[in-house]
């Protein structure tokens, strides 16, 4: 029985919290940790295997693997949250808009909504990062325009679920306007509904921007990216394969972590 | 009938829309076809002479006007930036892509149909639970992630297929065979979860229905249960993950394509966007809206087909 229960390592919340709390101290303390520089190359250790000087080995640079491990997922994270914001911003706004004014707006907006569902969101992301620079900035905005859609149709339904509730019906009774009741009793409350989506729309544009820096188009050379690392990496994978492993149990790791906490609420 | 003209009508109308959007969106883009051929070293004079040529100093009004009744008669444009039609360029990057979804599918969809079947009838096995979590993990890595790390074990540690193919695209399909497997089986491992975990959920719904439990009552063998009562109810939304699933096999390839350089639609799309090429791209754009559209509307009708309920309440 216990073999059992500890193959169920994703319901299990300690493990879960642990990931979590390593992967916020890294990301967080990285820059403090007196590492090697992440973009001083050697060229006289190229490709290396572990060893004292460099925990994880060199890559095809002999840039030391380690430290730009422990680097690798600041610019995601500083994206994912950024790009969250912006699409939680618009997509509570536009949601919990249409749900309050209902009738025609509701039909216009959900209209909308349901347009940019259907939009292929790799290839516009591809499209803006070609056009406009892998601008940090330009990609959040970006990834946060795409991803507002699928938080607007949640919020829209988080907010007709709270419509119907007591104190929402006190509010209209006694007169206040839809923006009063907007501000004042729908937005304030809408969060605790939404908390799963939104953790989960933060993963799948954090595998977005990944996905991005892999084919070229994200974070750029020589900053240090879980997603660009392994691009990076490929072709000496036979000669080290740590060079890809490391970067994948990082981004595979933190990703089914904030996952698997959400999954439980 | 009546609702589902009333859908077809919509999904018209959302591509018209979404096309015309797509076409204003991509002549904002700084640069078209002819900065993409000359480049930043292009004289004004030669780029100016080419847009001449080209028509591309019409009004953009105009050149919507052109660009639809050209696409009305089935004329998708011409690349200046590669000196060919469009039609040309896609058509084989279409079938290749067509090729290793058509594998993916296969892989894929049989195989989650029959375990989601058996992990919903025995969900508290252990083997249950194992292809659980692997389901998982599946879901969530990117395809980067998983592409890399079957390439890693199943070319480079375990030599059983080529990792990076070399093909031009228009290969035969002989030629084409060899290079199928590992990108179709990381699009299979991709999209196996969602169906498989749809089907599960599904068996356990219809397990707990009246009907099953009355047939069971009934004294109706295992076989048949599964067989005639079991599997028929438990189908409709596993159509609709199937059916998203294979418009994702047809128009979501980018990365696994990427990671194999394999000369599919995907490629193209990121070869066609590093190199500008406009008029490439939107095409690819339009293909890719037109499958989405057409695999929901598929979905509906056959779910429409599968569930006698529907069926009833159209009238």
């Amino acid at each position: 029985m216990k073999a059992l229960q500890s193959l169920n390592f994703l319901k299990d919340r300690v493990l879960i919290l642990v990931v979590l709390g390593f992967h916020s101290l890294v990301a967080l303390l990285a820059p403090y940790l007196q590492l090697p520089a992440t973009d001083s190359q050697d060229s006289a250790a190229l490709l290396q295997g572990p060893s004292r000087s460099h925990w994880l080995g060199t890559d095809f640079l002999g840039r030391d693997v380690f430290s730009r491990l422990l680097h690798g997922g600041r610019p995601s994270l500083v994206i994912a949250f950024s790009a969250t914001a912006i699409a939680c911003a618009i997509g509570v706004f536009i949601g919990s808009l249409a749900a309050l004014a209902g009738g025609w707006i509701d039909d216009a907006l959900s209209r909308v909504v349901d347009l940019m569902l259907a939009l292929p969101t790799l290839i516009l992301l591809l499209l803006i990062a070609s056009f406009f620079g892998q601008d940090p900035l330009v990609l959040s905005v970006a990834l946060g325009l795409m991803y507002a859609a699928p938080i607007a149709r949640v919020a829209r339904s988080a907010t007709q679920t709270l419509l119907a509730r007591d104190f929402v019906r006190v509010a209209r009774l006694q007169g206040g306007s839809r923006i009063s009741i907007l501000f004042g009793e729908v937005l304030p409350n809408v969060w605790r509904l939404m908390f799963t989506e939104v953790a989960m729309q933060f993963t799948w544009i954090l595998l977005a921007f990944s996905s991005l820096s892999f084919l070229g188009l994200g974070a750029s050379p020589p900053t240090p990216e879980w997603g660009l690392m392994v691009a990076e990496s490929r072709s000496y994978m036979t000669l080290n394969p740590l060079l890809v492993l490391a970067p994948i149990v990082m981004l595979a790791s933190l990703v089914l972590a904030i996952q698997a906490l959400v999954d439980h609420e | 009938m009546k609702s589902l003209v009333r859908q077809i009508l919509f999904s018209l109308t959302t591509f018209v829309a979404l096309a015309i959007i797509s076409f204003l969106g991509i002549d904002a883009l700084p640069g078209d076809g002819c900065t993409a051929l000359l480049g930043r070293f292009g004289s004004d004079a030669n780029i100016e002479a080419c847009r001449q040529k080209n028509n591309l100093n019409d009004p953009v009004v105009v050149r919507l006007r052109d660009w639809s009744s050209d696409l009305l008669r089935g004329d998708l444009g011409y690349s200046i930036k590669r000196d060919e039609e469009v039609a040309r360029i896609i058509a084989p990057r279409i079938r290749n892509t067509a090729v290793m979804g058509f594998v993916a599918a296969l892989m894929a969809f049989p195989s989650a149909i029959i375990v989601g079947l058996l992990l919903g009838r025995y969900p508290h096995t252990f083997i249950s639970k194992v292809v659980n979590q692997f389901s998982v993990i599946a879901m969530t890595l990117p395809e980067f992630v998983t592409a890399t790390v079957l390439w890693l074990v199943l070319s480079l540690w375990i030599p059983v297929f080529p990792g990076v193919s070399v093909m031009p695209s228009n290969a035969s399909l002989l030629q084409l065979l060899p290079n199928v497997w590992l990108p179709a089986l990381t699009l299979a491992v991709v999209i196996f979860a969602h169906s498989m975990r749809t089907m599960r959920t599904s068996v356990a719904n219809v397990l707990n229905m009246p009907f099953v439990q009355s047939a069971r009552l009934r004294g109706t063998s295992e076989r048949a249960m599964i067989m005639r009562h079991i599997v028929p109810a438990a189908l409709p939304p596993v159509v609709n993950v199937v059916a998203l699933d294979g418009a994702w096999l047809l128009t979501g390839t980018f990365v696994t394509e990427a990671v194999f350089n394999y000369q599919g639609v995907g490629r193209l799309a990121v070869d066609a966007i590093s190199d500008r090429d406009t008029a490439l791209i939107l095409p690819i754009i339009l293909f890719g809206l037109a499958v989405y559209l057409a695999s929901s509307l598929l979905a509906d009708s056959l779910v429409r087909v599968l569930d006698p309920r529907l069926r009833s309440s159209d009238r």
